[in-house]
């Protein structure tokens, strides 16, 4: 078969992060294959490919190939460095974790790199089948990093959970683009712009196709109410990946969505699919925020905490203009950097996966390990959005985009769920600092605390959360060069 | 120097920094050290009093930079008559706060100087800052600060006050925070530039619901931090468990963010709504004047006394703003800083016995003035100061504003009035019951006198007490311009016209009723 009409010129260049990423994994698994003396040094080789497939961004070529299935444009660029930079953490808070727990493997971060990759074709996919390949890629990377921890049973619980729910909400995508194969006759989003333009927003098997398309996504945003798998996977996940998958695949998701929902109008408006857009939205405000005030343990707290996010982010989607794609991509950036950074935190706190990471365990660590104790109210502070870290800008910019476009009622539900949300974040300030641990515990903190040092050992976890830190100030007092970035990036994608 | 109010506002700051490599051992160099950088933030301030030129309406010192240009958000800062005592009286608190807790705080006192010091920046951004964006930013971060000051250094039920003191207010000031991206694009969509600078948005063109709606969301979230009956429960609480430290800033200056942004924003934004629902306002300050005073006498607890007086003695600040004259808008931002200087200095004496006896019962006390005589003595001019005695600072603020607002709120006046009566009934029975008659409790036969560092902390606030209760002109010279000012934006509406037309009494400036009271 001659391939030559579907590959443009320059089309290396248009994928070679994606190709560095691919190959970098493989580089990794043989690494480990061959040299399995050398485990540790598989994490500082990791972080190489990731800044090597973020070097090579530099190099890339716009436009659209592959028989205008795959677009690359500024916007692609910005997401992603955001799967990078969320890839990057992870690893730099997995080697110690890894290490702690005995299974330092080169095939972890392998998966990481194709997950990574499976991410960047669903952010730039021209086609429904595309994005669905895409999303294939990530979920079965997914679906073993969740339960990489083969031994323990919380973590297998976790995987199979993600695994069984996972294969039905593809199911749900794959019949949505079904159907909306029939009315189209194609899958590409050119083809659905076409289509589009005049069709009946009245037809039924549009609105069932659309539902499908949701449901399957929303899975995979972990919006309510297709939320229930979230607490449970990221508290059986390791911790690192548990920070991954909280922030990566929703942008992935969101980014998708975008393009799928442009190629949509006016349909998408005149059905009122949007309205189901804002039930969802509202939806997982609510439930997100109620239900991590009941949470105890951390990770499920920074799931249903997550949840609300998601609903944050879709404020912005209901408006497709440019002004909220910009949002939506400041807000992903802000998000990997202060959730991971919590979940990096948590990680590198516990003893080991077995150990649940309640308030409890955290109770008066503010004092005792002054830096992680500094980094997670930092991260707490910016996950409640409160002035001046990156979470502040991040939400001024999603509240300000839907008032402009005039979703009050939204944006006024969205400040009344985030002042419930201030409480439970402020409640894990509230054990760091002013709450002594249990008695009986002290002698062995206080032992602890006698034999750690100020900064622990842990090079690379405290580079991450260094970088977590620091992109949290510099977004959150001198946004204007990402404002401007995200701003003509989303510009470009929609004028 | 044209940044001097950069300098003011980022000393503080600086300083926090450098602390960080300060060894938590070296106790005493943390506190030498946080006590000289807000000394010199102090001087910086005297600076800005020495540049402020009188006779100027508009703001002074102005500051402009872009900060985020794409929404139109400015670091701009500037002062002016409302905000420059406001700004002196917290860098004077600052210091007073260091030299008052020299020998109380054993506990993480590195943590605590640099709360401190961040908390002092941010108010002095509160103050300085002419962006509505800015000034959001530092009125929020002033709550992380205190909530840590509550909930670290607090007393037995700290966590619950500090909880309840950032939920409260954030709850307001997020509310706020739409109200101002509302105002923000109600402004764009009007003129077609976006920008969030104060004077620029004066006079924005709303609709009467939306302004209405705004008028409440950005009264909301100042009615909580002034605090406002039926608002003000989480303020008992809070000030109850608070170190004696954070008691001082909390009621000397951050009460006062409230009252000040009611001035700045809620006024001059909405004046139609504020015409039209002055009465509400001015309702529930005068019953909170009352209520305070009434549950502040039955208080068996000093602090507590001292807080619930704090209630009622700002209802008569916002009496003052909503009655909309001259002379009870001066007399208002006066009182601010009376009630900044005598209750800071009431919460400081109280803290000064705690120390000692450790209960705040008044039934433990009796007859200290025997053996704390100076201690004594101090107490008495600072609740005689908070009373409205004539010849110090708060007669002078009571009087303004009962004088201002009779002239447009006659019966409420008079109500307002009896909370004069009432503060001298239960102040002064703390007074007899702590400091006269026998001495009953052996305990208190032998207590240590004042020490140094709380005198040196008390002379300053009780000099200001004698100056402004003497020489009030020196201070109410410098706001006249900027009050008239804003009830010219206020008084532009039909509204406004109607409800002065129904209030007949002559308006007089302050400086006449002055003459007339004969208080020069």
């Amino acid at each position: 078969m001659n391939l030559t009409p579907l590959l443009e010129a320059g089309w290396m260049n248009a994928i070679l992060p994606e190709l560095v990423l691919s190959l970098g994994g493989i580089v990794l698994i043989l690494f480990d294959a061959f040299a399995p003396k050398l485990r540790g040094a598989t994490a500082p080789l990791a972080v190489m490919v990731f800044v090597a497939a973020g070097w090579s961004e530099m190099f890339i070529v716009g436009g659209d190939f592959f028989g205008h299935t795959y677009q690359i444009s500024a916007i692609t660029v910005i997401f992603d460095c955001t799967f990078l930079l969320a890839a990057l953490l992870a690893t730099l808070f997995a080697k110690a974790y890894l290490a702690r727990e005995g299974f330092e493997r080169g095939e972890f971060y392998a998966l990481l790199m194709w997950g990574t990759t499976g991410m960047m074709m669903m952010a730039k996919g021209l086609d429904l089948l595309i994005v669905i390949l895409g999303l294939e890629l990530l979920s079965i990377c997914i679906f073993i990093l969740v339960g990489f921890h083969r031994r323990i049973a919380v973590s297998n619980e976790a995987s199979l959970k993600y695994f069984l729910m996972g294969a039905f909400a593809t199911g749900f995508v794959l019949y949505g683009t079904a159907l909306f194969y029939g009315a189209v006759g194609s899958t590409n989003l050119a083809a659905f712009s076409h289509y589009f333009a005049k069709a009946d927003p009245a037809n039924p098997l549009l609105t069932i196709a659309f539902i499908l398309l949701m449901s399957g996504l929303g899975f995979k945003l972990a919006v309510a109410p297709f939320h229930g798998w979230a607490p449970d996977v990221y508290q059986g996940a390791p911790s690192p990946i548990a920070g991954w998958l909280s922030v990566a695949p929703k942008a992935a998701t969101l980014i998708a969505l975008v393009r799928i929902f442009a190629s949509m109008t006016p349909v998408i408006q005149q059905a009122s699919w949007m309205k189901m857009v804002a039930a969802l939205s509202i939806l997982s405000m609510i439930i997100g925020n109620a239900v991590a005030i009941a949470q105890r343990d951390l990770k499920r707290m920074l799931a249903y905490s997550g949840i609300a996010h998601v609903g944050y982010m879709l404020i912005a989607l209901l408006s497709l203009r440019d002004e909220s794609v910009a949002a939506i991509s400041v807000y992903v950036i802000t998000y990997a950097l202060m959730n991971i950074g919590a979940f990096g935190v948590i990680s590198m706190l516990a003893k080991n996966q077995n150990d649940p990471q309640t308030l409890d365990d955290i109770a008066g660590l503010g004092f005792r390990r002054p830096f992680y104790g500094l980094a997670l109210t930092i991260c707490m502070f910016s996950l409640s959005g409160l002035p001046p870290t990156a979470g502040f800008i991040a939400k001024f910019y999603i509240f300000k985009t839907a008032v402009d476009s005039g979703h009050m009622t939204i944006a006024f539900i969205g400040i009344l769920t985030s002042i419930v949300s201030v409480y439970y974040y402020l409640r894990v300030v509230y054990f760091l600092y002013m709450k002594e641990p249990e008695t009986a515990d002290l002698h062995a903190a206080d032992a602890h605390s006698l034999t750690s040092p100020l900064i622990d050992a842990d090079m690379f976890g405290t580079g991450a959360l260094l970088i977590s830190l620091i992109g949290i100030f510099t977004i959150g007092l001198f946004p204007t060069p990402l404002l401007d970035a995200a701003g003509a990036a989303a510009h470009a994608l929609l004028p | 120097m044209t940044n001097l109010l950069s300098i003011t506002l980022w000393l503080p700051i600086a300083s926090a920094v450098l602390l960080l490599v300060f060894p938590k051992t070296a106790a005493n160099a943390i506190k030498a050290f946080g006590l000289l950088a807000s000394i010199a933030t102090f001087i910086a301030s005297l600076g800005i009093l020495g540049q402020f030129k009188e006779g100027v309406a508009g703001l002074q010192l102005v500051e402009s930079l872009a900060w985020i240009p794409q929404w139109g958000i400015r670091y701009s800062l500037g002062v002016d008559g409302i905000s420059l005592w406001l700004i002196l009286l917290t860098t004077l608190l600052t210091p007073v706060v260091f030299l008052s807790s020299w020998n109380t705080i054993h506990k993480h006192p590195k943590e605590y100087v640099i709360a401190f010091l961040i908390m002092e920046a941010a108010m002095i951004g509160v103050f300085v800052a002419t962006d509505l964006v800015l000034f959001y930013v530092f009125f929020e971060l002033t709550l992380l600060p205190m909530y840590l000051v509550i909930g670290v250094w607090g007393g037995a039920n700290r966590i619950y006050a500090a909880i309840k003191f950032f939920l409260f207010t954030i709850a307001g000031s997020l509310l706020m925070l739409f109200g101002i991206i509302y105002l923000g694009f109600a402004h764009y969509h009007d003129t077609g530039t976006i920008t969030f600078a104060i004077t620029q948005l004066y006079g924005t063109a709303l609709a009467p619901h939306a302004q209405t709606l705004l008028f409440f969301a950005f009264a909301l979230a100042f009615a909580i931090k002034v605090p406002l009956f039926p608002l003000h429960t989480w303020l008992p609480d809070a000030h109850v468990e608070a170190p004696t430290g954070g008691s001082i800033i909390l009621a000397g200056v951050m009460l006062k963010m409230g009252t000040y942004g009611f001035l700045r924003f809620v006024l001059p934004f909405f004046p139609d709504a504020t015409a039209k629902y002055a009465g509400l306002l001015i309702a529930l300050a005068v019953i909170g004047v009352i209520y305070g005073a009434l549950v502040a006498w039955v208080q068996p607890d000093m602090k507590k006394l001292v807080a619930y007086s704090s209630v009622s003695h700002l209802g008569f600040c916002v009496l003052g703003i909503f009655a909309l004259n001259q002379t009870s808008i001066e007399g208002s931002i006066l009182q601010m800083v009376n009630h900044g200087l005598s209750t800071g200095a009431l919460f400081l004496c109280v803290g000064v016995i705690y120390e000692r006896r450790h209960t705040r019962l008044l039934a433990d006390y009796g007859g200290l003035a025997k053996t704390m005589p100076v201690f004594a003595t101090f107490f008495m001019i600072s609740m005689l100061s908070s009373v409205g005695l004539p010849g110090l600072n708060g007669f002078i603020g009571e009087f303004l504003i009962l004088a201002g607002s009779f002239q447009t709120w006659p019966r409420w006046t008079v109500v307002a009035a009896t909370g004069v009566i009432l503060a001298a009934i239960y102040l002064l029975w703390l007074i007899q019951r702590v400091f006269f008659g026998p001495i009953t409790k052996e305990e208190n036969r032998n207590v240590r006198e004042i020490a140094w560092n709380e005198i040196a902390a008390l002379v300053p606030l009780v000099i200001l007490m004698v100056w402004i209760g003497v020489r009030p002109n020196t201070f109410l010279r410098k706001m006249t311009p900027s009050v008239q000012q804003l009830l010219q934006i206020v008084n532009k509406t039909d509204a406004s016209k109607a409800m002065i037309a129904r209030n007949t009494l002559p308006r007089h400036s302050s400086s006449v009723v002055l003459d007339a009271g004969g208080v020069r």
